[in-house]
């Protein structure tokens, strides 16, 4: 039963503006459960069951102060369907724009290619650790995907893209199960015929029109030449392929610590609080999702 | 830090004076057990409880929370005020101090500090008691038998007379109004003393005492004890809801009947529901409760600490009486006493 003090009580209003006008940072700390609009300016078909949404914050204030990393990821919002986790496929050299790449797989992601370019969304973020990407500046490096992993590789392979005089070789290996899978295909036909890229895209399942190479995403590694001590490699993909990826580059001669992978698991809140991220001792919100192989082993319940 | 001492009699007084200016959460007889609840007045508070089914928790995360309204229509926020209620927690055990100390690392002082639970933190005096422990208590193993700070008053008990350290102005100023606070005698510091040494005597023997805990969490990760242990789990988790460190949540959002607006709320979550580390696409990287309960007792013993450099777990003893499969750190320990044993095979 309340006492009298009831009516002393406080009202805290999460969303209310001070009336001084904020920085874009200032904003997203206030409450950073608090979603900010964003726009649909562009969809596109990837294969029957991915499409790659482009989106644009609404608030300058927020565009502004949104950077990110390759390798983190949004918690993307549609009010009373709920809040999904999703990695950046954009590079940040692209700013002001935010590229996912979504899989229909659930209630929220059906929801969402129901939606049409001009439509507003929530994003909050961006959230978690990303690849290295400074430290991987003038080496070697080695990016494998596997399937629906090439969404948060991809921010990753157009940020070496863009600014690829800072970076040595460039190998990238794409496996996917069929030809129809495939995504960026148009991407990485431009970039076959380039000498600065190293490109492999293999499928499981070939059918009469595919001109690549075939078999599971480590078959390329048979004739990879690397030089182990100035290479980084990224992998991502679905959970079962870390393993055998990771053998790979290890047979390779490169050091644990030298590979990295992002990490799958339902970031609800992204803050390192639901707990729904974790493994271990640790949270893939905001210790990875990025993490190399050397962390991981040290992760009980990682691999 | 400061501290005074009161005579027992002056604790209505001091209830009555919090009650002034706040609502007054104390522990209350329930039938045969306790609770804490607000109360309406000074006669209801039972300060020599045993322990409460469950703690304060629920007052700085409440079961249900909701973080804002939205217009689902437009995809935007409405206006939303959350009401903070300035409270006192009067009675509150070591433990639970040192609980709330916990949620403060991850809630207030880590990154993404929540606008929510600080509100209530800051709205919330905290007066603690000392106690005596129950057989089921373990706080001792863990440094929890005693709140360092976290609190704005502590009340130890040396018979008909409490020592009160007192640790903010707020609670300062309402003491000496209410009470006659006065210095301590250096027969009241021994008593002190003493008091102390009983509790520290009192713990139960049966429960081992085992330092390198979180080390043996990881050295005995793949045990079979783990399945044996966890698979008698029946998820229902009673574990988490009366436990004072545990703080993991969903969010939800919740369409009101006319379908266009609602809420975002979250909720109390448990690493030992079934679906909780279910991703998109329908996999679940803990299937089964065996992993889920190893799961949960790697980040109380071992994974919170490798962290935060302190046990996630303050011995308080309720998931103890809570779980109806007997699955509680006290059944971990007992494990490794088994294979610390001079005989283990």
């Amino acid at each position: 039963m309340p006492n009298s003090c009831a009516v002393s009580t406080v009202r805290v209003r999460p969303f209310q503006e001070s009336p001084e006008r904020r920085s874009g940072a200032e904003l997203m700390a206030a409450n950073p459960y608090r979603p900010w609009p964003a726009r649909i300016t562009s969809i596109t078909d990837l294969t029957e069951h991915e499409k790659l949404f482009e989106f644009r914050l609404v608030d300058d204030r927020i565009r502004e102060a949104f950077h990110h990393a390759p390798g983190q990821f949004v918690e993307l919002s549609i009010f009373g369907v709920g809040e999904a986790p999703i990695s950046i496929s954009s590079s940040p050299t692209k700013h002001g724009f935010i590229e996912l790449c979504i899989r229909r797989a659930g209630k929220f992601t059906e929801a969402l290619h129901k939606m049409q370019c001009g439509d507003i969304v929530g994003i909050r973020g961006p959230f978690g650790r990303g690849f290295p990407i400074d430290d991987m500046r003038g080496h070697d490096v080695l990016l494998v995907a596997g399937g629906l992993g090439i969404a948060p590789l991809r921010s990753l392979i157009n940020n070496v893209h863009d600014e690829r005089s800072d970076f040595g070789k460039v190998t990238i290996v794409y496996g996917s199960r069929t030809p129809s899978d495939v995504m960026f295909r148009n991407q990485f036909e431009m970039w076959k015929h380039r000498k600065d890229f190293e490109l492999h895209l293999t499928v499981d399942y070939p059918d009469s029109t595919w001109d690549g190479e075939v078999g599971v995403v480590t078959k390329p590694f048979e004739h990879l030449e690397v030089d182990p001590g100035n290479t980084f490699g990224a992998v991502c993909g679905p959970p079962v392929m870390y393993r055998f990826v990771i053998e790979e580059m290890s047979k390779k001669g490169i050091a644990y610590d030298h590979i990295y992978c992002s990490f799958e698991r339902h970031m609800k809140c992204g803050m390192g609080k639901c707990g729904h991220c974790q493994i271990g001792h640790q949270y893939v919100c905001i210790d990875g999702p990025v993490f190399n192989y050397w962390e991981a082993k040290n992760i009980q319940g990682s691999m | 830090m400061l501290y005074r001492v009161i005579e027992a009699s002056e604790i209505p007084a001091l209830i009555s004076a919090f009650m002034e200016s706040h609502e007054v959460v104390a522990p209350v007889k329930k039938g045969d057990v306790y609770a804490f609840d607000v109360i309406s007045s000074p006669d209801e508070v039972v300060l020599d409880y045993d322990t409460t089914i469950a703690s304060p928790k629920k007052y700085f995360l409440p079961p249900a929370e909701t973080l804002m309204t939205f217009d689902a229509q437009g995809n935007q926020l409405t206006d939303y005020t959350a009401e903070i209620t300035p409270r006192v927690i009067f009675g509150a055990h070591a433990c639970d101090i040192n609980a709330l100390n916990r949620l403060d690392v991850v809630y207030k002082d880590a990154p993404y500090a929540d606008p929510y639970y600080i509100a209530r933190r800051q709205a919330t005096l905290i007066v603690g008691i000392s106690c005596m422990p129950t057989e089921t208590c373990f706080c001792h193993l863990w440094s929890s038998d005693e709140a360092r700070f976290g609190y704005d008053l502590f009340l130890q008990d040396i018979g008909g007379k409490y020592l009160v350290s007192i640790s903010s102005n707020d609670a300062a100023n309402i003491l000496e109004s209410a009470c006659n606070p006065r210095e301590a005698t250096d027969a009241e510091r021994i008593e002190f003393r003493h008091a102390t040494r009983r509790r520290q005597a009192a713990f139960n023997p049966e429960i081992p005492k085992i330092q390198e805990v979180a080390m043996l969490m990881d050295a005995f990760h793949d045990d079979p004890f783990w399945d044996e242990l966890g698979g008698k789990c029946l998820s229902c988790t009673a574990c988490s809801s009366v436990c004072p460190t545990c703080f993991c949540f969903d969010i939800r959002d919740v369409r009101d009947p006319d379908g266009t607006t609602g809420r975002r709320e979250r909720v109390w979550d448990a690493c030992t529901a079934p679906q909780f580390a279910l991703v998109a696409g329908g996999h679940n990287f803990r299937s089964d409760p065996a992993t889920r309960v190893r799961h949960r007792m790697y980040h109380k013993l071992n994974g919170f600490l490798a962290t935060h450099d302190r046990m996630l777990c303050v011995g308080c003893g309720r998931c103890v009486k809570a779980c109806k499969a007997n699955i509680n750190p006290i059944e971990v320990l007992k494990f490794f006493e088994r294979k610390g044993a001079a005989d283990a095979e």
